[in-house]
């Protein structure tokens, strides 16, 4: 089984080099051949010449936390459907029993989700 | 076979090369980027044991999902590193005791079993051809474990309801789209009509 993940590790040894050599000939290229004149006005935050009004890093929204943790919690749900599709002729009316009970607590959730109105972007 | 070790030895070398970076990167973001290489290289380590789903799920939900559910409340605490570090000094006692205390029973305890004796996590035996891990968890999952599965699925929807209720706001003076509402609506309440009579034109 092993053996066929093998294009993979090819795959990722390749772009490990890649990105190892890149950075390398990047930085010595960069050292050898570019001028350095570091200036504190060059690492200044520039903004079309006014002052900034804030800093770079503003708080997110918390809303976007609530999209996030919405798909992780469905995203799980589809992951349990992989196992059960693959078994499911083995398991028979049991294992549709099962997963019916799992999806209809998740349904409750859907819908208490769309009722609320989470899933609407206002 | 060689090469199962070296790629072993060089995914451990970097998950624990990740697990190292998390906790001692200044930058919180670069912390969560730290988390992820370890959670990819722990999920390289599952491939090698021939947990296929397992590994394929630890990507796609902890990369994919949990961690960007970190890098937003990274983000969304706006956390300032300086406050953080007052009284470093004073607390360091307490914590490096707290510390030693949980190395110390966790060696004992791993030594009482001989855990750190060769030979003692040998390699498992390959699975013949036709095994398949994914659906090993399924068999399992949907029989002896339906419980903890059934369980599962509620603490789901605990989670939804209380993301739901700790983060939903309605703003005032949002502006959002009513479908059936402007499938209803009636002439009258968009246009007004107006009779009058008609005036001559100035000047003529």
């Amino acid at each position: 089984m092993l053996a066929e993940y093998f294009p993979v590790l090819v795959f990722l040894a390749i772009s490990v080099v890649l990105g190892a050599i890149l950075i390398a000939t990047g930085g010595i290229l960069g050292a050898l051949l570019g001028h350095s004149q570091p200036n504190s006005e060059k690492s200044s935050p520039y903004e079309c010449g006014f002052e900034a009004f804030e800093d770079t890093r503003s708080k997110f929204d918390v809303r976007y936390y609530l999209v996030a943790i919405l798909f992780i919690i469905f995203d799980l749900e589809i992951a349990f459907f992989i196992p059960w599709a693959l078994v499911l002729d083995k398991l028979g009316v049991f294992g549709l029993a099962a997963m019916t009970i799992f999806v209809l607590e998740l349904i409750i959730g859907f819908f208490f989700v769309w009722k609320k109105g989470a899933l609407e972007w206002e | 076979m060689p090469i199962y070790e070296i790629v072993f030895y060089a995914f451990s070398l970097v998950m624990l090369a990740g697990a190292v970076g998390v906790i001692t990167v200044r930058n919180p973001v670069y912390a969560a980027l730290c988390l992820v290489l370890t959670f990819f290289s722990a999920s390289a380590i599952w491939m090698l044991l021939e947990a296929e789903f397992l590994a394929i799920i630890l990507i796609v939900v902890y990369v994919g999902a949990v961690m960007v559910l970190f890098l937003f409340v990274v983000m969304m605490l706006d956390i300032n590193v300086a406050p953080l570090k007052e009284g470093f000094i004073r607390y360091l006692p307490v914590g490096i005791l707290v510390a030693a205390l949980m190395a110390a029973e966790l060696l004992v305890l791993i030594w009482s079993k001989g855990r750190f004796e060769a030979g003692a996590y040998p390699l498992p035996a390959p699975n013949p051809e036709e095994y398949s891990n994914t659906k090993a968890v399924g068999e399992w999952l949907f029989t002896n474990y339906l419980l903890a599965f059934e369980v599962a699925g509620v603490i789901l929807l605990v989670a939804i309801i209380a993301a739901v209720a700790l983060t939903l706001r309605h703003r005032a003076g949002g502006h959002r789209q009513n479908p059936s509402h402007q499938v209803r609506v009636e002439r009258d309440e968009r246009v007004r009509l107006v009779k009058m009579k008609p005036e001559p034109r100035q000047g003529s």
